[in-house]
């Protein structure tokens, strides 16, 4: 069994009405043309960051980002665009997931490994973040624009004790707001 | 730790509908890619490398392609096991034509009823680095335990918005794919399908020994030189290898006149003495998220059969590097690498079992 120490967590879901502002004093300045999705998963994994202390990763850490839809909403508009002409580049940048692992690794000065996995659920990305990540651990994240958007996200640490009895909570819930560990059971995640 | 072997492999891509195609192709001296017209600023004609397959509808299409991908493979003994499926365009061309919606998880469902799947399935989108990641997320499956069997499907199949938007960013060649060549102008992309069966049971010729992924915010939609040089200590480290002990790296190569500058130096300053060199790029073109798959597919058949890609553009001695124009003899350890949006840079090792 695999355990999780939760250094850090973002639970936007939504995020607060100011979350555009918060980023750009988190940013030092007002983020242009990187596209919603993108902002919104800047706001969260700088957020949880903070929250762990940490104000950028060690090199050896993991960096893994999941979606439902992802993209979705520039990737309609580049297709808009395409009936008569080329995108427009930055709206087609916009399309690519993996520009938001960009624009984290430049914003945190950092290099490492990183990776998007579309579709799925948080604990199946959980579930795969454990078995790739070392002791320095994984920095998870979870970004939608849908339903007013949200961005959800967990430093994560190996550890060898659990403190505590767990409180064990539906796998769903791996971003449970007062849980202070993540149990790796069978296929699936639980908080305690 | 359990070795990883590279159990079954398979792969559509313009050079032909399998590998025992692919190499009867190179071996006749490959293919000239099709010509493909976009609209608008950059409108005009740029060569691409088309799958033989022609159906009108492009789930029709995808399917018929993945299943006879995944059955050359051997997929077919393994499908309680994990399926990683490598993209960095989903089934957007069937999107582009009003036949799906947009949605991950169904795409994904997609594909696994269409080889009747029944493990745990994921979609790995690191753009052109995709199919290379999936493998190294098949071997830390592997490694922790997680899995004994792993399907890494790499697909890359036709549609507009990849093209356009490379279109868009000026990094198309207009002429054709020279790798490493004093004349490159830019990439020529392609359309591929391949499957790479990874198995801690049956071994045939080839191990994977290890590999690393680096991503870097210098630059997102190219490399940079201190992360090239990063990704190939860590691969070595990895895998248990001195840079002495690598005797054939297939590199990137796409033919950017940026990119191929940026992995020459890395090439330089890690190697010393640079192993000899091998681009498939201008065999099969970029296929983007499929390209590590594909390449690996290609390039194992190259080494077991003594098939090599004939290279027609005269080398760029100011890189300090150049494509060998010959098979060299006696290969044990091969690296393999991709370079691509997002700063990604990701390079796997393969041995000899």
């Amino acid at each position: 069994m695999t355990t999780f120490a939760i250094r850090g967590r973002c639970v936007a879901s939504p995020p607060p009405p100011d979350w555009r502002e918060q980023l750009a004093g988190m940013l030092g300045a007002k983020p242009r043309r990187i596209g919603n999705w993108a902002e919104l998963g800047l706001y969260g994994a700088l957020s949880c960051l903070a929250d762990a202390g940490e104000t950028s990763l060690p090199p050896d850490t993991l960096l893994t980002l999941g979606s439902r839809r992802g993209t979705y909403m520039p990737t309609a508009q580049v297709l808009e665009q395409m009936h008569d002409d080329l995108p427009m580049p930055l709206t087609f940048l916009q399309t690519q997931p993996s520009q938001l692992l960009a624009l984290l690794a430049a914003q945190m000065r950092w290099r490492g490994s990183a990776q998007f996995i579309a579709g799925g659920t948080p604990p199946a990305l959980l579930q795969l973040a454990s078995a790739q990540c070392g002791a320095a651990g994984v920095l998870l994240g979870w970004v939608d624009e849908m339903d007013g958007g949200s961005s959800l996200w967990l430093r994560l640490k190996p550890c060898e004790i659990s403190a505590g009895a767990p409180v064990v909570a539906p796998a769903e819930s791996i971003f449970l707001r007062d849980a202070t560990h993540l149990y790796m059971v069978g296929s699936g995640a639980k908080a305690g | 730790m359990s070795p990883i072997h590279l159990a079954g492999r398979g792969l559509a891509c313009s050079l032909g509908l399998s590998v025992e195609q692919a190499l009867t192709t190179l071996r006749q001296g490959g293919v000239h890619p099709a010509k493909i017209t976009l609209p608008g600023a950059m409108a005009g004609d740029y060569p691409f490398h088309a799958i033989p397959c022609t159906k009108d509808d492009w789930n029709e299409r995808a399917r018929d392609l993945v299943q006879r991908v995944a059955n050359e493979a051997g997929a077919q003994q393994i499908r309680d096991g994990v399926l990683l499926i490598a993209t960095s365009s989903f089934d957007i061309g069937a999107v582009e034509r009003g036949t799906t919606q947009m949605d991950y998880q169904a795409f994904a469902d997609k594909v696994a009823t269409w080889l009747d799947w029944v493990g745990p399935v994921h979609v790995v989108n690191t753009a052109c680095t995709s199919s290379l990641n999936a493998l190294l997320l098949a071997q830390a499956l592997m490694r922790s335990g997680a899995a004994e069997e792993v399907l890494v499907l790499g697909m890359e199949i036709d549609n507009r918005l990849t093209l356009g938007g490379f279109a868009a960013l000026q990094l198309l060649s207009r002429t054709g794919s020279k790798p490493f060549a004093v004349q490159r102008d830019g990439l020529v992309l392609g359309e591929a399908v391949a499957a790479l069966r990874l198995s801690t049971r049956d071994a045939v010729v080839w191990d994977l020994a290890g590999g690393a992924n680096v991503v870097d915010g210098e630059q997102p939609t190219g490399a940079s030189v201190r992360a090239v040089n990063e990704m190939f200590m860590q691969a070595l480290a990895d895998s248990g290898a001195t840079a002495d002990a690598i005797d054939l790296i297939k590199v990137q190569a796409a033919g950017s006149p940026g990119n191929d500058a940026v992995e020459a130096q890395g090439l330089r300053e890690t190697f010393g003495v640079v192993p000899p060199l091998v681009s498939l790029k201008a065999a099969m073109g970029h296929t983007m998220g499929a390209s590590g798959a594909a390449e690996l597919a290609l390039l194992t058949a190259c080494l077991e059969q003594e098939v090599w890609p004939a290279y027609e553009n005269e080398a760029d001695k100011e890189l300090g590097v150049s494509l060998a124009q010959a098979m060299p003899q006696q290969i044990r350890r091969v690296m393999a690498t991709i370079l691509g949006f997002g700063g990604s840079h990701a390079s796997v090792v393969l041995e000899r079992a």
